[in-house]
């Protein structure tokens, strides 16, 4: 019997693990490693963010699904890697140690025959001075910060109430942070809440972003054909806010958070601050920092990991300027170059080059949106991953393995800009491929039929029933499988 | 210099057909239709 341990019970992580419990049935170990006994629903954590959903609402526990479905479940982090195991075994290994109340501290060597890392991002709030939740500024990226967000968010609208004036920003921490699509889902509803709320009159909501220009979240933005026209996700970013009057600062670098104050820098060098009285700016992300040790105690975590952290796996990592990538440098197995039976998914992967185009101030500040991978390709990466597993194990021990690259995956997207059933509405774009590539779509880099984007209630309602839908799906419901990630 | 203010200054903002079609609940109700048909068919051709 193989064990297979999985590191994360976020989207990627219980995806795998319920694809390869269906596959492998009882005839192997699924052991699920993670340091919360919940899982989150992340995307909905921005309507918790204004009080329109409850922290309940998204998040269920784990256990009670693991139990049911024969998964073993340890709620423990994940420390360090052994993948040649040390010098009582040559086993590959992980240590954990236990934040389970009942265990408390307790530290574990667990083996195993398959190793999946789905760490997901560890909130890296340390690399800006004042930014979060234990600093200056709030976060909606646990259901919890989203909880905590929504009381300051209730103490804004009371002050508007009474006839003062606030500014609420929303936007991102640093000038190498991921998604954008968060921020910008959130300016949105906080925005359509003030509204819901009649108090936006005295209310400045102002955008703070990384983004070169508007629009681009982080994959270069989209360009759709519509009405006969090439139209981008620029254009009709811009216009929505300017259809509801939100301020935008672009190309900043926030290099400090005090209290009300906001110090940043711009692409242009210039160097700028922004009083506040609400502030939501989510942090830059790093991998969950695991360590590596070779079979004789060696440090070998530069090796098996990005200096960000994330587990290096096969995709082209030769440094090249930002022009020269293609997309065939991207990942398409998700398997670790240097050990066969590790894997690496979702946002716990290093990705090999930024998507949008990285750049750097007068005084050399990095201003570069980090490459997103959102749900649905961790989702995908769960799944294939699963499979690829169960393929060797249940046949031959080199079966080939399944891949689903960036570069040849297509997402849908739909950034909520208001929850409401008959006021609310979403931006829906859908893109082929995630990664653009040149070679195959000289024009744009994405195929101009697939890539759509409009905005409308109906994008709303389509939000709120993949949240229901997904809950179903992790809560592995009858024929939760028929579910596509 | 940030010219985001202009840009957003000068963006097209849509017309009042534009505003009313996005709330409006029977093309919304066919839109979402259209749209959810449009992501099966990405995830279920794509993700193979
Ligand atoms: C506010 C917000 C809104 C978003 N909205 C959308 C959206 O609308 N659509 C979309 O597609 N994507 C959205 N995303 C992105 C989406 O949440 C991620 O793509 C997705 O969660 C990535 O899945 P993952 O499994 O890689 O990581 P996660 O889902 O974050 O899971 C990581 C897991 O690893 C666990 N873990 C962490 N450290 C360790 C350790 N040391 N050992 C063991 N386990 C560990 C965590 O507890 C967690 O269970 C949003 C993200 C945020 C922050």
């Amino acid at each position: 019997m193989a064990r297979i341990v999985i590191l994360g019970a976020g989207i990627s992580g219980h995806t795998a693990a319920l694809h390869l419990k269906r596959k492998l049935k009882n005839r192997h170990e699924i052991v699920v490693v993670s340091p919360n006994s919940n899982w989150n629903w992340i995307p909905s954590n921005i309507w918790v963010g204004v009080g329109k959903m409850s922290k309940n609402q998204v998040i269920f526990p784990l256990r009670p699904i693991y139990k049911r479905k024969g998964i073993e479940f340890r709620q423990a982090k994940a420390t360090a890697l052994w993948p040649e195991g040390d010098e009582n075994s040559p086993q590959g290994a992980v240590d954990i140690v236990y934040t389970d109340p009942e265990r408390l501290g307790d530290e574990e060597r667990l083996t195993y025959d398959f190793l999946i890392n789905a760490t997901g991002p560890k909130l890296n709030f340390a690399a800006t001075p004042g930014l979060g939740p234990d600093g200056n500024s709030l976060s909606v990226c646990t259901a919890q910060h989203a909880e905590e967000t929504s009381k300051e968010f209730d103490k804004i609208v009371e002050a508007l109430k009474r006839g003062e004036r606030k500014t609420l920003v929303v936007g991102v921490g640093h000038g190498t942070c991921t998604c954008e699509g968060a921020a910008f889902e959130y300016t949105f509803n906080v925005e359509h809440e003030l509204r819901e709320r009649n108090v936006r009159d005295l209310a400045e909501v102002v955008y703070l972003t990384n983004e070169y220009d508007l629009g681009d979240f982080g994959v270069g933005g989209m360009q759709f054909a519509q009405r006969g026209f090439v139209t981008s996700s620029k254009m009709w970013t811009e216009s929505l806010f300017r259809e509801r009057n939100v301020r935008a600062i672009l190309g900043a670098h926030v290099e400090r958070v005090d209290p009300g104050v906001i110090y940043y820098e711009q692409l242009d060098g210039t160097k700028e601050s922004l009083p506040f009285d609400f502030a939501m700016l989510l942090p830059p992300f790093r991998g969950a920092d695991l360590k590596a040790f070779n079979s004789s105690g060696e440090d070998i975590t530069s090796e098996l990991f990005a200096p960000n952290g994330f587990l290096r796996v096969d995709a082209d990592y030769t440094a090249k300027s930002y022009d020269s990538w293609t997309a065939e440098d991207w990942p398409k197995t998700y398997q670790s170059q240097s050990y066969e039976n590790l894997f690496g998914i979702g946002i716990a992967f290093a990705p090999p080059h930024p998507i949008s185009q990285p750049r750097t101030s007068p005084n050399g500040t990095l201003i570069a949106p980090a490459p997103p991978r959102t749900g649905m390709p961790s989702g995908v990466m769960g799944r294939i991953v699963a499979q690829s597993i169960a393929d060797r194990l249940l046949s031959k021990s080199d079966a080939p393995l399944h891949k689903a690259s960036m570069a040849n995956m297509g997402a849908a997207c739909i950034a909520s800009a208001g929850a409401s059933l008959k006021n609310g509405s979403a931006a829906a774009m859908t893109m082929y491929p995630i990664v653009p590539d040149f070679k195959r779509f000289p024009e744009s880099g994405r195929d101009l039929k697939e890539t759509t984007g409009e905005i409308g209630l109906g994008a709303h309602w389509t939000k709120l029933l993949l949240h229901y839908l997904f809950i179903y799906k992790a809560k592995a419901r009858p024929l939760w499988f028929l579910i596509p990630e | 210099m940030d010219n985001s203010a202009i840009k957003i200054a000068t963006a097209p903002l849509p017309t009042r057909k534009t505003l009313k079609s996005r709330k409006n609940i029977p093309f919304q109700i066919v839109r979402f239709a259209v749209f959810n048909i449009r992501m099966l068919k990405m995830v279920t051709r794509a993700h193979r």
